[in-house]
């Protein structure tokens, strides 16, 4: 319970952060959504698709400066990016400095594991890959408010359905995340200690019931709403978005950089 | 389970992209054409609970915790297609917003969690469940166990990506470059984790939301509880029965390229009945009512001038059926009755003629399946034609198989199940 | 569509399911420009009776028109009937939960004119036009789930309006306000519904209702009790406790007195906390 709790209000949190970030002068910020959509996508499929750990690192650096440059604190980055990178990947990459086959470059005192080449270069190459991507991601998300990705999504032709769909999901976490917190934590202020934990199963699942047919009645009611302003099963949406003059120049860069890093990683 | 960026190379992300996108669009088309306008919304707050399912922590046996991923829940509640759209946006989301999986990663996450995931979890729950009664205690174990699976399926597909990187992909010292687990680390590793905690969670959230809608609102378990006997669940269920054909059409999206098999086969023709019904359907359903209205009158008057007795009898009732907007019934005796209704004098009968020249069947999937064939041996990105690829797609194709296999056997079931009554 | 009647209901039946009969035998007439409050308690039937009107929900007997025409479920099948009648009827949902379904203020109100295929320029025209009058520009590009009760309020009614509707539908307008939310906004619907509109407005707050209506209709279990103006019916205290709209309420005042007297059911008295979704 406590766990789900935390982990409700660290999405509210995290949205409200975002917001507040996209709002500040900055130099992500004040480009075009579809420029760091595709740009930053550019440059996280270079990232990717490298064979040269030069290359990601270089990737990185660049958008530790995007970062710097957009006002977002390296602080953010350490809470939201390295934490949870060292914590899940550094576990998972951690064995492979032996397991991986190779030159033994340095043993184990005692219990004389032999690390491995190869093994540094892969939990290297992996660790630094998920930073590179997952910062890059998080830039797009910090800087761009969602409404303005959606609408990006729609000029680079993905489908106005999924986008409608994202959209409304995301718009109704938010009321689904707030219920639920509401009703975990008068759950909590009525029970005193720890229930044990079939009960406390049961009452998760219950809770998650009673969520789900909140949401079901929540969407026939959604549906009557959207009739009632001429939706008819086929959605549209509309899009304000013009390059500017620094948009062009920066949307060069970003692709020029992936080319090149494409190129020089090969 | 998420993947995220950088254990996957992107050469695997982009086929495990193309191996999910033929389910997202089918499932689009589906949405956009589903008769029913108000899927969208459910779909969409559906999508945000399985979000929330997601961040629920719950206590295992043992003193750990886990949580689910709930594809088996939306596959019961909203059908296969409507879960593979929902599910899918949650994890885009939460790669989004939450770097809770990788970017380039969405299709392969999507590919084994909502896809697979989905499929196995609706295929089980359906041959599980059978004709049982809404509220039978039968639907909740049905719904545990299809959860279990489907959650151990979608991580070994999960557990196979990972495998196969180390073998694929390394640099010129050898290197791994992406995830270095090889099969023999990989999958062992997955599993414990899956087959134990995270798949106990699993059936705990699906049994128990299962059981708890039971008890509140049994109706939502109708979409897909075909034949199960309570008064009218026959009725709500219709559109389901289309599925046979997109999970053909699928099928043949994803096998056709890789020459597993040759266009025009069975797969082929046992779609042509279904494609025919469909777009008979959609026709009428597009027609103004005043031209609904015409069609149904001379379905009337073909049916009084008509010679065969057999032909009078589906006639007469393709008109009533019309009238009364049983558009899927309609659409089946147009199939069945096409060379009647395309035999009619255009000049006497237009909305006949006009419907049966807007049935286009045979055609469409053969094109359908040279979009398909044509790229892939010239002009093909290389890694579509070289060894790695070659082990990629397997492992796609080897999940995609399975998971339609489990879900064609309950189908079959199922369908035997609702001819006897 | 030219008759001075807006909406003319004949014996209309409405069941949610074979026990719950939410609208029973229900005939009313509603002039064009009229401001019109449907008054009951919860489950009384009224925000059916909208809904009805708005062509949402079919009776199951009895007939609806609207403007002379009657409101049926095929002739919202055709689409340029519906996108006429779309346009001219709009109707504010309860809940602004329910009503703000995309992703910001922006795509809310341009949701309308959207979906009735207005063209783009117009739309963006409209959209900034309407912000400016519901003083709502600030909040352009806002997530709904970011704005107060208020707000939310406010961009639900910029929603329909933006489509310059003649007839206006209210389900409970002030439910959950603060007492200076709810006032700025009687204050506005009573500016606007003074010029040659309808309004119908369902709600048990006795509170505004003089204000924004000239003509009342009780419900009580999906009937019509009785018709009249407002000032008759705020008069009739007998007739609004037997309709549950008036209640005797106990309470304390200061820290000695108890007593008992009669309650008119308003929101600036009763705070509703809505828990739900």
């Amino acid at each position: 319970m406590e766990k789900t709790l935390a982990a409700l209000s660290g999405v509210l949190e995290r949205s409200l952060h975002g917001e507040a970030i996209s709002q500040r002068p900055g130099l992500l910020q004040s480009l075009d959504p579809r420029v760091k959509l595709v740009g930053l996508l550019a440059l996280i499929i270079a990232s990717a698709a490298s064979r040269s750990l030069w290359v990601v690192w270089a990737v990185y650096a660049a958008g530790l400066g995007m970062a710097l440059l957009s006002g977002i604190s390296l602080g953010v980055l350490l809470r939201r990016v390295w934490l949870s990178t060292f914590i899940f990947t550094g576990i998972i990459a951690f064995p492979a400095l032996f397991l991986v086959p190779g030159r033994a470059v340095w043993s184990v005192p005692v219990l004389g594991w032999a690390v491995t080449e190869p093994g540094i270069r892969s939990a290297t190459f992996l660790i630094s890959r998920v930073l590179t991507s997952a910062t890059l991601a998080l830039l797009l998300m910090l800087t761009t408010p969602w409404s303005h990705v959606l609408k990006a999504l729609r000029t680079l032709r993905v489908p106005a359905v999924l986008v409608v769909v994202l959209g409304m999901t995301y718009r109704y976490l938010f009321l689904l995340v707030e219920a639920a917190r509401a009703m975990l934590e008068a759950r909590r202020s009525r029970e005193v200690g720890k229930l044990p934990p079939a009960e406390e199963r049961r009452a998760a699942t219950a809770l998650l019931g009673v969520l789900l047919s909140k949401s079901l009645q929540l969407s026939g009611d959604v549906y009557l709403a959207m009739q009632a302003r001429g939706f008819r099963g086929e959605v549209h949406t509309i899009d304000e978005f013009r390059m500017r003059s620094h948009d062009w120049p920066a949307l060069g860069a970003m692709l020029g950089a992936a080319a090149l890093g494409l190129w020089l990683g090969r | 389970m998420h993947i995220p960026d950088g254990y996957l190379s992107p050469q695997t992300c982009a086929v495990m992209y193309a191996a999910a996108a033929p389910f997202w669009w089918v499932a689009l088309q589906r949405l956009k054409r589903s008769l029913s306008a108000r899927m969208v919304p459910l779909i969409s707050i559906f999508a945000a609970f399985s979000f929330l399912i997601m961040m629920f922590n719950l206590p295992l046996p043992g003193g750990t915790t886990g949580h689910a991923a709930g594809m088996t829940l939306a596959a019961i509640v909203l059908g296969p297609w409507g879960a593979i759209i929902a599910v899918s946006v949650a994890l885009i989301l939460q790669a989004l917003f939450f770097g809770d999986g990788g970017v380039l990663a969405i299709g392969a996450n999507c590919f084994n969690i909502a896809v697979v995931g989905s499929l196995w979890g609706y295929g089980l729950y359906r041959l599980l469940a059978g004709r049982a009664t809404l509220r039978s205690r039968r639907r909740v174990v049905a719904g545990a166990i299809a959860g279990y699976v489907a959650l151990n399926a979608a991580a070994f597909i999960t557990a196979v990506e990972f495998g196969i990187q180390p073998e694929l992909f390394t640099d010129a010292s050898g290197a791994p470059l992406y995830s270095f687990y090889p099969l023999s680390i990989a999958i062992p590793a997955m599993m414990l984790g899956h087959l134990t905690f995270a798949g106990i969670a699993e059936a705990v959230v699906t049994g128990g939301v299962l059981a708890y809608i039971q008890r509140v609102d049994p109706s939502l378990l109708r979409t897909t509880a075909r034949g199960s006997g309570d008064s009218d669940a026959t009725r709500t269920t219709r559109p389901r029965r289309l599925t046979p054909l997109w999970a053909g059409l699928a099928a043949l999206v994803v096998l056709t390229p890789l020459g597993l098999l040759a266009s025009g086969t069975a797969w082929g023709e046992w779609d042509n009945a279904e494609v025919t019904a469909e777009q008979a359907a959609y026709h009428i359903r597009e027609l103004p009512l005043e031209d609904r209205q015409r069609l149904g009158a001379e379905f009337g008057r073909l049916a009084q001038n008509s010679e065969s007795p057999k032909s009078i009898q589906e006639l007469v009732a393709a008109g009533r059926a019309v009238a009364e907007g049983e558009l899927y019934e309609a659409g089946d005796i147009v199939q069945r009755q096409l060379a009647v209704l395309r035999a009619a004098d255009p000049a006497r009968y237009p909305q006949i003629a006009r419907m049966a020249a807007a049935i286009r069947s045979p055609e469409g999937l053969s094109r359908w399946s040279t979009v398909w064939t044509a790229p892939v041996p010239d002009y093909a990105p290389s890694f579509l034609r070289s060894e790695a690829g070659g082990y990629v797609i397997s492992a796609a194709v080897g999940a995609v198989l399975v998971g339609l296999l489990a879900w064609i056997i309950g189908r079959i079931l199922a369908g035997r199940e609702g001819t006897t009554t | 569509m030219q008759s001075a009647t807006a909406f003319h209901l004949k014996d209309v039946t409405y069941r949610y399911s074979d026990d719950v009969c939410a609208l029973d035998h229900v005939s009313l007439g509603i002039e064009e420009g009229e401001s019109v409050a449907l008054l009951g308690a919860n489950g009384s039937g009224k925000s059916t009776l909208l809904r009805v009107l708005d062509g949402l929900y079919f009776p199951e007997s009895g007939s609806v028109s609207v403007f002379g025409e009657p409101l049926t479920e095929e002739h919202l099948r055709e689409e340029e009937w519906a996108f006429r009648f779309r346009r001219r009827v709009g109707l504010v949902f309860q809940d602004p939960d329910v009503q703000l379904f995309c992703p910001s203020v922006f795509d809310e109100v341009a949701f309308g004119p959207l979906h009735l295929g207005w063209p783009r320029p117009e739309i963006r025209r409209k959209v900034a036009e309407t912000l400016d009058l519901l003083e709502l520009s600030h909040l352009r590009d806002r997530p709904p789930h970011r704005l107060s009760g208020g707000e939310k309020k406010r961009v639900a009614l910029a929603s329909v309006l933006v489509l310059d509707p003649d007839v206006l539908l209210l389900d409970e307008p002030t439910a959950g306000l603060d007492p200076r939310s709810e006032s700025q906004l009687l204050d506005f619907l009573i500016g606007w519904s003074d010029g040659p509109k309808t309004v119908v407005t369902a709600t048990h707050d006795l509170g505004g209702i003089a204000d924004i209506a000239n003509r009342a209709y009780i419900f009580r279990a999906g009937r019509i009790v009785t018709e009249g103006t407002p000032e008759e019916i705020l008069g009739d205290e007998a007739l609004l406790r037997s309709t549950n709209l008036l209640h005797v309420h106990r309470h304390q005042h200061g820290p000695e007195t108890r007593h008992e007297h009669p309650h008119r059911h308003t929101h600036r008295d009763h705070r509703h906390h809505d828990p739900g979704i």
